[in-house]
């Protein structure tokens, strides 16, 4: 009997693989309350992981806990999860400091399909991962060293309140290291509300006529409408 | 009339501070967070004078913008007035 019909033999359902609905079923937010309704605040403690599929095992491992160093301190080793068709897997996790940890999945007997394939494009970097270090001195220690190692790492960029370095991993993953300029102040908070309130409005009324939204000049203009009023209340 | 609403955080602050050396600009102190200032035709900057770094040049506006942007290249901006709407 092949492999793949022995694991599906011996796969059980479970609340995981036949609940799928929270998988599945579109999130409409029309049809969801808002925490001000119940008024029950939920908080977040920061990043316990974030998770990728990877194709290159070795690569990844000695990327990470290696050149990186990152220290490797959980690897889980299972038969597919239940579901028919999942492949057996290692989930590793390295530590990235303050609990956070990178993980990944290595799919055992898989190809990568051509929609993993790393591309230089933007709307692919726009998912990547960030991490922090505390000071310029460690910033720096980061990209001379790495670039000791051998790995190509980008010039630092300054944003508005992050100075980062930007490199790939061995599957072409973007990765991040930034170093936060200033603290966050109350002024950015109400100020990236007036930001995306002038954009959704904007949007707002460029689908109602059957267009859309074609730059960010027309969010600039609006939020200064956002701001002139809130300067004009009392 | 051009008017930029400049955010009163650090990495804003060239924007204000080469506008004092522009004479057809009015500049006003921050209210609620945001420096107002305001030419009656025109608006030149320069990243260099400015000593800005791309990432937050290309950002210059986002505090709000009364006004239309007639160039915008890597080194300067040039604003001019609209009647486009808010």
């Amino acid at each position: 009997m092949p492999s793949e019909t022995l694991h599906q033999a011996a796969a059980q359902p479970t609340a995981y693989t036949a609940e799928r609905p929270y998988r599945t079923r579109e999130v409409d937010i029309t049809q969801l309350r808002r925490a001000q309704e119940d008024g029950i605040r939920l908080a977040l403690d920061g990043v316990d992981h974030s998770a990728r599929p990877t194709w290159k095992l070795r690569e990844t491992i000695e990327f990470y806990r290696d050149v990186l160093g990152l220290p490797l301190v959980h690897t889980i080793s299972a038969r597919g999860w239940g579901p028919p068709g999942h492949p057996d897997f290692l989930h590793f996790f390295f530590d990235a400091g303050r609990g956070a940890t990178i993980a990944f999945f290595y799919y055992i007997g898989t190809d990568r399909p051509a929609r993993y394939e790393p591309e230089d494009h933007h709307f692919y970097s726009a998912t990547h991962t960030a991490w922090g270090v505390p000071t310029r001195e460690e910033l720096e220690k980061w990209k001379t060293t790495l670039e000791a190692r051998g790995l190509t790492v980008s010039a630092y960029t300054r944003h508005e309140i992050l100075e980062s370095i930007y490199f790939r991993d061995p599957n072409g993953y973007p990765l991040e290291i930034t170093l936060r300029l200033r603290d966050i102040d109350v002024l950015d908070s109400r100020d990236a509300e007036l930001t995306l309130e002038a954009a959704m409005q904007v949007e707002d009324e460029h689908r109602a006529e059957g267009d859309r939204l074609r730059d960010i000049d027309t969010v600039w203009r609006r939020k200064a409408k956002l701001v002139e009023s809130l300067i004009a209340e009392a | 009339m051009v008017v930029i609403y400049v955010l009163d955080v650090p990495e804003f602050h060239p924007v204000v501070e080469t506008c004092r050396d522009k004479p057809d600009c009015t500049i006003t102190r921050p209210e609620k967070g945001y420096w107002r200032v305001s030419a009656p035709s025109e608006i030149v900057l320069s990243r260099r004078a400015m000593q800005m770094k791309p990432a937050v040049w290309y950002g210059l506006f986002t505090g709000g913008l009364n006004g239309e942007i007639a160039e915008f290249g890597r080194d300067e901006v040039r604003l001019i007035g609209t009647n486009k709407a808010l």
